[in-house]
């Protein structure tokens, strides 16, 4: 039995059942008496079908009980679907809440799709984390790459309110917060900075327009304001890196076409892991595969493609990583019955 | 003769064969004598099996295609190259991945309205994010107003809207999830003004036809029974391009034997 922590982590590739996995964890762990949330970053969401939620209920935590997904053993957990307008929402207590929220430019970013996901899921993430609410938060991430910039996400904001706006507001000083008789545009764009902040605005003026500048500047200077809030993300990387604090499953599974990308994926990840990292082979069918007599050439070729996959992945898996979790592929195609048998899996793994 | 559309996206969850599908399409085209190009969409190229199956390649990287693209609004590559370094520019590209898939896909839409006798193949990024990436320029339409970075964005959403422009195909394989997951995308592509997209059945074995006739272990009879099930459900399964598994371990071989299916998309 894997030793719950306050932070589960689920990546890997498209498709290999992250989301099923990390909802089985959750459901395992509920039964065990732990008070668990469960987050998706997953912009495809497919939580929502296996617990019944809908996109109405983004960026809240909803209930969800054994009586849901007609399970006998009794449980109950919360589950979440990320939704960055949400955050942002309750993130922000200061005064230019209400500025940061109608600026058309942040409005827009922090649309479901937008594509500020990632960094608003690692703020979400630490919050629900400090409300010390749950023993364990189970966090379903996004697919390949977008996992890596989930985890970057602290650091990009940091670097980009470190370096990029250096410049600007070396310049406003503190009058900066203080005083706004003139829109910080103006201001700005009046009396401004050095050279070369100057002549970028001066090409985005040229191909944008005014208004999108003034805007943009707001945008960002709203943001600025707020910066604390959104280095609080830097809180979590830390905290992620602490081996008491979390544990880590890299998701693959055998009918996955490429695995290398796992391994890629790991060597991405690997300076925010530490030692408790887990591989879990999804959708195994290799007990079955082995005792099969096939007789035909169809069925023998059908045998020898199955079990090449299934060695495929395991070669991998032996090459890259000590800790292995197998789970047999399960054969129904329900998606809850899926998730509520994957549950059962968890009480036999053994490390 | 021009095949019906001059951009094919080919998308879908991970690892449901996208690459491999959008090759067999890029390989079937060139065979039939058309101008094609197959693109990777900043993700891993796969210059090899290209190479050898004589399928021609164009790929771009998100940078590169940014640095163009600045490069001729500014009319200057010089300024172009020290915009794309400012920390400034980094950080913004940085924190909205979005923008520069959407000058990626720009890129491509150039290029095929610079050559009305071309047609390109991409590989795409999974399904969530196509999404993102379509969603993208109606976000900076209304983000930046007037201009003409708007007016390339209206030229873009023109292209992306029209039906004998632009065919998405979404892969799946024949799993609840799969194949819910590919019609939430079409529903949503549909919302954004994208139609006529494509569900494929991917990897069936309930499919390969000479397997009903084979004496079958428990798990397979269990396996064919529920993908059985699954497709009959399906109100448009008949319109469907539906694949079997292939037991082939080579991927040219793979490529070529997909091409018979493809062809009914074109």
């Amino acid at each position: 039995m894997i030793k719950a922590k306050p932070i589960e982590i689920f990546c890997g590739t498209g498709g290999v059942g992250k989301t099923t996995t990390a909802s089985s964890r959750a459901i395992y762990l509920a039964k065990k008496g732990k008070k668990v949330l469960l987050i998706t970053i997953d912009p495809s969401q497919r939580l929502k079908e296996v617990f019944g939620l809908n996109d109405q209920m983004a960026g809240n935590p909803e209930k969800v009980t054994h009586e849901n997904i007609g399970s006998s053993t009794p449980f109950e957990f919360e589950a979440m679907l990320m939704s960055p307008s949400a955050t942002i929402a309750r993130m922000i207590k200061t005064s230019s809440k209400g500025e940061l929220l109608k600026n058309p430019i942040i409005k827009t970013l922090s649309r479901p799709y937008g594509g500020m996901n990632e960094i608003m899921a690692m703020i979400e993430v630490n919050q629900r984390i400090k409300t010390q609410k749950y023993d364990t938060i189970v966090l379903d991430t996004p697919p390949g790459k977008h996992f890596i910039d989930f985890l970057e996400a602290a650091q990009k904001i940091n670097h980009f309110f470190d370096k990029s706006f250096l410049d600007l507001f070396k310049y406003l000083g503190k009058s900066f917060e203080g005083s706004r008789t003139q829109t910080l545009s103006k201001k700005l764009i009046g009396s401004i900075v050095t050279k070369g902040v100057k002549k970028l605005l001066g090409y985005l003026d040229k191909v944008t327009g005014q208004a999108f500048v003034e805007e943009f500047i707001d945008a960002v200077s709203a943001l600025y304001q707020n910066r604390e809030y959104f280095l609080e993300g830097l809180e979590l990387e830390e905290r992620l890196k602490i081996q008491s604090f979390s544990n880590w499953f890299l998701v693959t599974s055998v009918d996955q076409q490429k695995i290398t990308q796992a391994g890629e994926l790991k060597d991405q990840a690997i300076h925010f892991m530490h030692y408790d990292n887990y591989l879990i082979i999804n959708k195994t069918l290799q007990q079955q595969i082995e005792q099969w007599n096939p007789n035909s050439e169809l069925t023998k070729s059908l045998k020898e493609s199955m079990s090449y996959r299934e060695r495929k992945i395991k070669e991998f898996s032996k090459e890259n990583f000590s800790r292995i979790l197998e789970f047999e592929e399960i054969l129904s195609d329900s998606p809850t019955e899926h998730v509520l048998k994957l549950s059962e899996s968890w009480e036999n793994t053994s490390i | 003769m021009n095949p019906n559309k001059r951009l094919y996206v080919v998308t879908g969850k991970g690892g449901v064969g996208k690459t491999l599908i959008s090759l067999a399409l890029a390989k079937y085209l060139k065979d039939q004598g058309h101008k094609v190009l197959h693109n990777s969409y900043d993700q891993e190229a796969h210059d090899r099996v290209c190479s050898d199956l004589e399928i021609p390649t164009w790929n771009s990287t998100l940078e590169e295609s940014a640095t163009i693209y600045i490069a001729r609004k500014l009319g200057s590559e010089t300024v172009a190259r020290w915009v794309m370094k400012t920390p400034f520019f980094i950080g913004l590209f940085n924190m909205i991945p979005g923008l520069g898939y959407m000058i990626y896909l720009g890129h491509i839409i150039d290029r095929l309205r610079n050559d009305p006798s071309l047609t390109i193949v991409v590989d795409s990024p999974s399904s969530g994010h196509l999404l993102t990436t379509f969603e993208v320029p109606s976000n900076f339409r209304e983000i930046f107003g007037s201009g003409i970075l708007v007016q390339d964005i209206n030229k873009m959403e023109q292209c992306l809207s029209s039906t004998s422009f632009l065919k998405t195909l979404i892969v799946c394989l024949p799993h609840q999830l799969s194949l819910s997951e590919g019609k939430e995308l079409s529903d949503k592509l549909e919302d954004r003004n994208i139609k006529g997209s494509e569900l494929l059945i991917n990897d069936s074995l309930s499919l390969i036809p000479e397997l009903q006739k084979e004496d079958l272990p428990p798990f397979l009879v269990e396996k064919i029974k529920n993908e059985k099930q699954l497709l009959q459900n399906l109100p448009s399964i008949d319109e469907m391009i539906k694949i079997p598994h292939f037991s082939s371990l080579d991927e040219k071989k793979l490529i070529l034997s997909l091409q018979s299916y493809i062809k009914g998309l074109v």
